[in-house]
């Protein structure tokens, strides 16, 4: 986000305190990404964010606040990139969502790497607080996934730890992948968790025809 | 005559106290959590002297990090027991065993369980590094006792082992560690389908 001009500029300044806000989130999150949580010290997320120190106590009281805020917002902008692609294919079958919703999530955190550092990496590291944050927000896929989820073929029902195990599993693996620094690579993993996903439901011929029609 | 203890020998003392101190950290940390455990808690909770602590481990961490690696430690021998008695069994079966032996590890070992799937994730980057590694030698585990076929994505190993350890970790977080062998039905089927083709079922 860019710093706003000097001087007079006629900004109300409710307009400006949310510009400076989000800026100190921004600067925060690549800070973070580029030296680590331990290492993130105040004064270089307000040089990053260009806002200086007394204002940055005036919007949060600590780093940890402003590490709170970041890691909400960062959440926010996954979900709601993911949940926006599934809105576009809405009237598509179940397997045409989750594509399309597994192909944004990758694809963000693919484009925007410091965003998979704080959400699955170096802000795993903060402490509980942060941990149970990432728990409910991992939880908070799984009615995505299983909407309109078809029963499987062999009939009956797939069972509730299922749809929890599939997307807890596709955390971990992209967990992993940011933990080694390779969260620029995930988009390639495209594949093999739409496979996974899709798995549970359609079983895995299914699965993979719809995965080789592209 | 004085009535004097029965002498052990003293590297049984030692090794029951520092059992005790493992347990310990391992209770106190299910009850309030790992960021609220003190060492004085420690202490009182396994009847041993302060410096009796402090000679064994250099402070919490190191101490929470060996309850870690004692309950990994024996979950593992229980899972191996458990698949000493296997014969020729299909991979279908030994997966069951293994699935059912860590099940049941859990759910006779609640406190523990907790510290490693629910606490040592998030008790700082060494604990973390920690569940890391023990994940990744599960991942193997299973890569090695898959059964051979080609066309399967090269991370599914990954995806299973993570998604498992989700859903347990859930349970024991939620309470129900007691309950951890309800979930076997449901997560062999999550770890073995992938495996089979559909029209084999």
């Amino acid at each position: 986000m860019d710093r706003l001009p000097r001087g007079r500029h006629g900004l109300s300044p409710e307009f400006v305190a949310r510009n400076q806000r989000q800026r100190l989130i921004s600067a925060l999150i690549l800070t973070l990404a580029d030296v680590g949580y331990q290492k993130t010290t105040v004064s270089m997320i307000g040089r990053r964010a260009a806002v200086s120190k007394s204002d940055f106590y005036k919007h949060f009281e600590s780093k940890d606040e402003c590490f709170l805020a970041a890691y909400d917002h960062a959440i926010d902008r996954l979900r709601g990139a993911v949940i926006e692609a599934c809105a576009k294919v809405d009237g598509e079958a179940w397997p045409a969502r989750v594509r399309a919703g597994i192909v944004a999530l990758l694809g963000l955190l693919s484009a925007e790497p410091a965003l998979a550092a704080i959400l699955l990496a170096e802000g795993l590291r903060a402490g509980r607080g942060i941990y149970d944050r990432y728990q409910a927000a991992v939880e908070s896929f799984v009615p995505l996934l299983r909407r309109g989820a078809p029963e499987p073929p062999g009939g009956g029902e797939v069972p509730p730890a299922t749809d929890e195990a599939v997307v807890g599993g596709i955390a971990s693996l992209l967990s992993r992948r940011a933990i080694a620094g390779e969260a620029a690579g995930l988009a390639a993993l495209t594949p093999d968790v739409l496979e996974f996903a899709l798995t549970p439901h359609l079983g895995t011929e299914a699965a993979r025809r719809i995965i080789s029609a592209g | 005559m004085t009535t004097a203890r029965p002498q052990l020998p003293p590297e049984f003392v030692a090794a029951h106290k520092r059992r005790r101190m493992v347990d310990a950290m391992a209770e106190l940390c299910a009850e309030q959590g790992y960021e609220a455990t003190k060492i004085a808690d420690v202490v009182r909770t396994a009847h041993v002297a302060r410096k009796t602590l402090y000679d064994n481990f250099s402070g919490k961490e190191e101490l929470f990090l060996a309850a870690f690696d004692t309950t990994v430690a024996d979950g593992d021998a229980a899972v191996a027991e458990a698949c000493e008695s296997l014969g020729d069994d299909t991979w279908e079966e030994r997966a069951e065993a293994v699935l059912r032996a860590l099940l049941e590890f859990v759910a006779a070992h609640p406190a523990q369980a907790r510290l490693c799937l629910v606490e040592a994730p998030a008790a700082g980057a060494t604990s973390a590094a920690r569940y890391d590694a023990a994940v990744e030698t599960y991942i193997e585990h299973l890569r090695r006792a898959a059964p051979p076929g080609g066309g399967r994505p090269a991370t599914l190993e990954e995806a299973l082992v993570g998604g498992t350890l989700w859903v347990v970790q859930r349970q024991v977080r939620n309470g129900g560690a007691e309950e951890a062998l309800d979930l076997l039905p449901e997560l062999l089927e999550f770890v073995i389908s992938p495996y089979r083709g559909v029209g084999k079922r």
